[in-house]
């Protein structure tokens, strides 16, 4: 099947994320101009280092969740000019929720639901202008499957979920759409650290063949970036397969 | 075209309506039944028309109700309560905005108009 993309210029929030980077490479076969978000300078440098036969054909820019300012100056350079938008960005918080430390739940809150809300915002609004776009939030499926050490990291999760849903909703008149993923156990990044530290990856407790490597899993976002999955908004998508579902 | 042309053409398209249906002191949500989304829908526009910030619940007045009850607690005269929070616009406006509060949202076009003439020229 030919995938068909009415727009062409992406934000992916987390670009320097080994699934950002799977989906960038896939934006830009597609001709759509990805603008990759990185926090540190080792985010930077691999982005270039992983899409040097890009040149050209995409952008980066600093975005830190708890730099505000950063935000402002990541829209300036959007300027208008947005037609998806792919949240793959998330700060790690592995405690147990009755040993965490008060100041780190908040500032864990702050960057990952407050800063997120403001990126919403201004993404909504950038879009809004166009009167076209779509938001893919790429959730977890911890959000349902509890996880002892995961409480926060769910919670910011379901949080940034709601934020999306309601975006969804609010702007589903104004040809703008917004739909979230929950994949498993991903290959990648955090669930490859994940699996890794508790021997996952061989074949106790989840097989090989269940997890999902980041080329199926940035296939599945450019699949719902496209004009056929229009139709999907403000739902939630569990993907794995021993997790199927959809709400 | 002036300031007032263009809020007129923005908002006539925003909400689909003619263009003559609206006057300087046409109430936008109370006459023209504008609701949030379309309040969001022309903030963005304005924004992005006139190259300026435009602060939703400033330009939209969302705040006047809370002020004026703060005016109230703080023991402080209403009109010049509003007029500091609202410096675009003017005191013969805010007078008009004290005597029409029971009818209603009071925000006309001429509101949106004035705010944008007072911060394209700060």
């Amino acid at each position: 099947m030919r995938l068909c993309f009415s727009g062409a210029n992406a934000l992916v929030l987390g670009g320097s994320a080994d699934l950002g980077l799977e989906l960038a490479g896939l934006l830009i076969q597609e001709k759509i101009f990805p603008l990759l978000t990185f926090r540190n300078k080792a985010g930077e440098e691999k982005i270039h280092e992983n899409l040097k036969s890009y040149q050209g054909l995409y952008q980066v820019a600093y975005c830190d969740f708890g730099k505000k300012e950063t935000i402002e100056s990541l829209f300036e350079k959007v300027n208008h000019r947005l037609d998806y938008m792919i949240d793959i960005a998330h700060g790690d918080f592995e405690r147990l929720v009755c040993s965490a430390d008060s100041s780190d739940v908040d500032a864990y809150f702050s960057e990952n639901i407050s800063a997120r809300a403001e990126i919403i915002q201004r993404t909504g609004r950038a879009m809004l202008c166009n009167q076209k776009g779509r938001m893919i939030f790429i959730s977890s499926a911890a959000v349902e499957k509890p996880n002892p050490g995961q409480g926060f990291y769910a919670a910011s999760k379901l949080a940034a979920e709601a934020l999306y849903r309601n975006v969804g909703l609010e702007f589903r008149d104004r040809g703008i759409t917004a739909i979230i993923l929950r994949p498993g156990y991903i290959d990648a990044g955090r669930g490859r650290r994940y699996l890794q530290s508790r021997q996952l990856l061989s074949s106790d407790g989840v097989e090989k063949n269940k997890i999902l490597t980041t080329k199926e899993m940035a296939e599945t976002i450019l699949f719902f970036l496209s004009d056929s999955a229009a139709g999907f908004t403000t739902s939630a998508i569990t993907i794995g397969e021993h997790l199927k579902k959809i709400e | 075209m002036n300031i007032f042309e263009r809020v007129k053409k923005i908002v006539a398209d925003i909400l689909d309506i003619e263009e003559q249906k609206i006057l300087s002191w046409t109430y936008l949500i109370r006459e023209l039944g504008a609701e949030s989304i379309d309040l969001l829908e022309l903030a963005v526009s304005l924004n992005a028309g006139f190259q300026i910030e435009i602060r939703d619940d400033d330009i939209f007045l969302r705040k006047l109700r809370r002020y004026l009850e703060e005016a109230k607690e703080k023991g402080l005269d209403q009109h010049s309560y509003l007029a500091g929070q609202y410096p675009f616009l003017s005191n013969s406006r805010i007078g008009e905005i004290l005597k029409e509060l029971k009818g209603g949202p009071v925000l006309t076009i001429e509101d949106l108009v004035s705010y944008i003439s007072y911060y394209q020229n700060k």
